[in-house]
């Protein structure tokens, strides 16, 4: 038990933009620590917040869900009602007791490598800090599955 | 005349009369102080029909029942203001005609009932109006204040210690008007979002879920609330919904038939002040 705590975080994002982000990082070769397992979907309008209680359910410390910028979506308005359901389940998970640093958001378009390593490591460094989700993994552990990941 | 005689005699002659086919109104329960549905076709039960300050069940749901509204016939139905929001809801969401929706519009103030005149949900707009004005002056209850208060680790312990005794009965969902999916999310077993045991794990994906389908479409007439079985306090969760669209979006659901679905629809200047 003497290891440090390593996240695990999932992030949950658009094809189009943030995961092209993410690319441009790799390609770009700027550094992020490599906590977060990436999840790519069409858009962030198909991004539903089942997969978001999934990720904490299956014991993730942490999960972001990113996509192109407002005006930019690949199919004009996906983020635009990916915006509201956003507005109502993180106020919902906050009224929930679910810390805020745990669930984030972001706009990350395909020109924004930095941007991506540099939330990544933000994220990162946040959930390092707060330590494993411990309260949520209680929860799972009492059901007799697996640990978490 | 009471309020009650008054509408008995209208529910009789609105069947004798052959202009509704049924009327959906309150009847005594099995003790004096419940009010139970019920569903009258015949002129002469009329006098079966009780309304009272104890008639707090939103009875537009019963509507929904398959196949009751698809001969095109009307049905009159006891509603107060959140029972014609429900009727505008479904309307909007295509799930029933409100045409075929004869009102019986009524108030409860404190432990009295007063009239609603109208006879279609486009007919109580004002008093909607006034519905919504009120909501958004209201101020948020003693218990609700206490949880804003807590942080974080607080909240959840508390949501831990409400949900660990729900039993997964989803009475909430079935007394729901507004939980007309025929196959609920946390029934899909390909995959399986939910977990279906009835630890607190699952209670609580399964109250968030249901809490977050209602955002923007709950009228908060709190028959979830007194369906469930083990008192919790969903209208807590309802209450933080409504107050979340109508603050970020100014959407207060039921206003008219053809209002959008907040969460189906948006500006493009909507509020983003947690996006990174
Ligand atoms: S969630 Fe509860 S309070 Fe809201 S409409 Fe449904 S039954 Fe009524
Ligand atoms: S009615 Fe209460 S106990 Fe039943 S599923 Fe809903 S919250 Fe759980």
């Amino acid at each position: 038990m003497s290891e440090p705590f390593e996240p695990k975080i999932v992030a949950f994002v658009c094809t189009y933009c943030t995961y092209a982000g993410a690319d441009l990082a790799g390609t770009s070769r700027l550094k992020y620590p490599s906590n977060v397992r990436i999840v790519r979907l069409p858009c962030t309008g198909r991004i539903s917040p089942m997969f978001i209680l999934k990720a904490l359910q299956k014991g993730a410390d942490g999960v972001l869900v990113s996509g192109c910028h407002p005006g930019d979506c690949h199919f004009d308005h996906g983020n635009y009602h990916a915006r509201r359901r956003w507005t109502v389940f993180n106020s919902l998970l906050q009224f929930a007791g679910v810390p805020e640093e745990r669930v984030r958001f972001s706009w990350i378009s395909a020109a924004e490598g930095r941007k991506f390593a540099e939330l990544i490591s933000e994220i990162t460094e946040d959930i390092r800090r707060i330590g494993p989700f411990e309260q949520y993994h209680a929860l799972i552990a009492e059901t007799g599955s697996p640990a978490p990941l | 005349m009471s309020l009650q005689e008054h509408y008995r005699s209208q529910a009789r002659e609105l069947l004798a009369a052959g202009a509704v086919k049924m009327v959906v109104g309150y009847a005594e329960g099995t003790t004096p102080e419940r009010r139970r549905p019920v569903f009258i076709t015949e002129p002469e039960e009329c006098s079966r029909l009780v309304l009272d300050a104890r008639c707090r069940t939103n009875l537009a749901g019963y509507l929904l029942r398959e196949g009751l509204l698809s001969d095109g016939r009307e049905i009159a139905v006891y509603l107060s203001t959140e029972g014609v929001r429900t009727i505008n809801i479904l309307a909007a969401e295509s799930q029933l005609s409100s045409a075929q929706v004869r009102i019986l519009g009524f108030e409860i103030d404190r432990d009295e009932v007063k009239a609603m005149e109208g006879k279609r949900a486009a007919d109580f707009s004002e008093a909607i109006l006034a519905h919504k004005e009120r909501r958004k002056k209201q101020a948020p209850d003693e218990l609700a204040a206490k949880l804003e208060a807590m942080n974080a680790a607080e909240r959840f312990t508390f949501w831990q210690g409400e949900f660990s005794r729900c039993i997964k009965c989803y009475a909430c969902r079935q007394a729901c008007p507004m939980c007309w999916c025929r196959r609920c999310v946390v029934d899909n077993n390909q995959p399986q979002w939910v977990n279906t045991s009835s630890h607190t794990l699952g209670n609580l994906e399964w109250n968030l879920v249901r809490a977050f389908h209602l955002a923007g479409r709950c009228v908060e007439c709190g028959n979830c609330g007194r369906a469930c079985p083990v008192d919790i306090p969903l209208h807590l969760l309802n209450r933080k919904m409504t107050g979340e669209v109508l603050e970020a979006f100014d959407h207060y659901p039921g206003m008219d038939e053809h209002q959008e679905p907040a969460l189906a629809s948006f500006r493009k200047d909507d509020p983003e002040t947690f996006i990174l």
